[in-house]
């Protein structure tokens, strides 16, 4: 057995993220969230996902994250005070805490997500079928994800021309600022309207759902690392809500 | 004048686009960058305009550093046209798409309104002023679009493209503003397969392909 996971099944992946992200809601304690982010980020490594890649996104999470912690300073009223300006307690030891579970939380979820991209789209689909979905469905989230990643290299191109045109997004006070966000908006939508008639246009014109009935050429087939590395993972869930039970 | 010094890129590493590529491009002239599909031509064009950032080597936008020049101050010197129009079109009106940017920088009223009737003029999109820019063709779009890019008068321009999907009345039209650009001194680096468009205005032509500049030839028409 190889430590390369890159080729288990959708179905595999899936039941993975589930379990990372439910732990991710369940657990309280600060560690426990660490080590369900050590184990996702194992999982993306494993999966072939690109950790680089990631931490670069985390980066640019870094400024939410700080408002996160603030934000639960200020408005949890408990705790000794790390940090004060004027009547203001901008830092708590339980408003970190709090923080830092919030961050910790969106960390393993993004994480997560991750392991879901180093899967096929159209194997999610496959996958999602023979687990009963509704192929309509099935259909709809893989052009969710398969958009997404368009849809963000669109939004930096147009960022990149509206600079380009001479606005300093950095020099514009806030109140204009968000004017000039609305000005973003509307090459992004009429973008996503026009690929989503384009889109079925297209796949009517491919007598999309003209029977009800779908037969697919490829069939998924769980493999046996596939089915170790599913009772791993569950056991791995239980043993881990299990300690987020005793800890809380 | 753009200048590439020994400028290396990628988009994924491993898969280098351009290596050590040097290269001058006047600021007075007509350029043309012409080669075969996915040879570089728009990345070449991206990073002149210091949309992308080279990883290694300089871009040099009249001497400024386009890695540590914000974007706001380089397109006050070079106006891009993207490939696709509708990528830089963001207003409900045309009149506002050419005039929103200057109400951002907090211009008075007035002299905003004398600049955006003036270009409009110059691009004679006047009849149009109060359509919605999705509603244009893709000629008037495009011409909206680097009539947009005017009102920063920027001294040189770079089209990727901007005859593709034109018919030859639109293509005369476009060659119209571009001559009129140039007897306002502006110079352009242009993007195109268009043979004839590139023999009707070209006074420089360097061929891009597999990431190498494999010509330089100055043109005499
Ligand atoms: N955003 C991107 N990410 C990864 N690779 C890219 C990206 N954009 C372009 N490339 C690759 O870089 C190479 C050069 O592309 P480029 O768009 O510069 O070519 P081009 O000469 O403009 O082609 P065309 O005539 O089709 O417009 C191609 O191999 C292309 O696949
Ligand atoms: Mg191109």
């Amino acid at each position: 057995m190889t430590w390369q996971l890159t080729t288990l099944d959708p179905r595999t992946k899936l039941i993975i993220v589930l379990c990372l992200s439910s732990l991710a809601v369940f657990c309280q304690n600060i560690y426990l969230l660490l080590l369900v982010l050590l184990l996702t980020l194992i999982v993306v490594k494993l999966t072939g996902g690109e950790l680089g890649q990631l931490f670069s996104k985390f980066k640019k999470f870094i400024k939410v994250f700080l408002a996160v912690i603030v934000i639960q300073s200020i408005f949890t009223n408990e705790g000794q005070v790390l940090l004060q300006v004027m009547q203001i307690k901008l830092l708590t030891d339980v408003g970190l805490l709090r923080g830092l579970q919030t961050v910790l939380r969106f960390l393993i979820v993004i994480a997560a997500a991750v392991v879901m991209t180093t899967a096929n789209s159209r194997d999610i689909i496959q996958g999602l079928i023979q687990w009963k979905v509704p192929y309509e469905l099935a259909f709809m989230v893989t052009i969710a994800i398969r958009f997404l990643p368009l849809l963000q290299e669109e939004a930096t191109d147009t960022l990149t021309a509206l600079q380009l045109r001479g606005v300093n997004l950095k020099k514009i006070p806030i109140l204009k600022r968000l004017r000039t966000y609305s000005y973003l908006l509307m090459p992004l939508l009429t973008s996503v309207l026009i690929k989503a008639r384009d889109l079925s246009v297209a796949m009517e014109m491919r007598a999309f759902r003209a029977y009800p009935q779908r037969t697919s050429l490829r069939e998924l087939h769980f493999a046996r690392i596939d089915y170790f590395v599913i009772v791993l993972s569950m056991l791995l869930f239980q043993l881990l809500l299990w300690a987020a039970l005793v800890l809380s | 004048m753009i200048s590439l010094k020994d400028v290396s890129f990628y988009y994924k590493r491993g898969k280098p686009i351009f290596e050590h590529l040097n290269l001058e491009i006047p600021s007075k002239l007509i350029t043309f960058i012409v080669g075969p599909n996915g040879g570089g031509k728009t990345t070449l064009g991206k990073l002149m305009a210091g949309i992308l950032k080279p990883q290694s080597g300089v871009v040099l936008v009249d001497s400024l550093n386009t890695k540590t020049v914000p974007l706001a101050e380089l397109g006050a010197k070079v106006g891009y046209l993207f490939q696709e129009p509708e990528r830089q079109i963001f207003a409900a009106t045309v009149r506002d798409e050419i005039g929103f940017v200057l109400s951002l920088r907090d211009k008075p009223q007035g002299e905003i309104a004398t600049i955006v009737d003036a270009v409009l003029e110059q691009f004679q999109l006047t009849h149009l002023a109060a359509v919605s820019p999705l509603k244009l063709s893709r000629g008037e779009k495009q011409r909206l679009a680097i009539a947009a890019i005017m009102v920063n008068q920027p001294q040189f321009f770079i089209l990727d493209e901007p005859t593709t999907g034109l018919d030859r009345e639109r293509i005369d039209i476009l060659s119209g503003v571009i001559e009129d650009l140039q007897q306002r001194g502006i110079g352009m680096a242009i993007i195109s397969h268009d043979q004839s468009f590139v023999r009707r205005h070209a006074q420089q032509v360097i061929t891009v392909a597999g990431g190498e500049i494999v010509d330089v030839a100055a043109y005499h028409p």
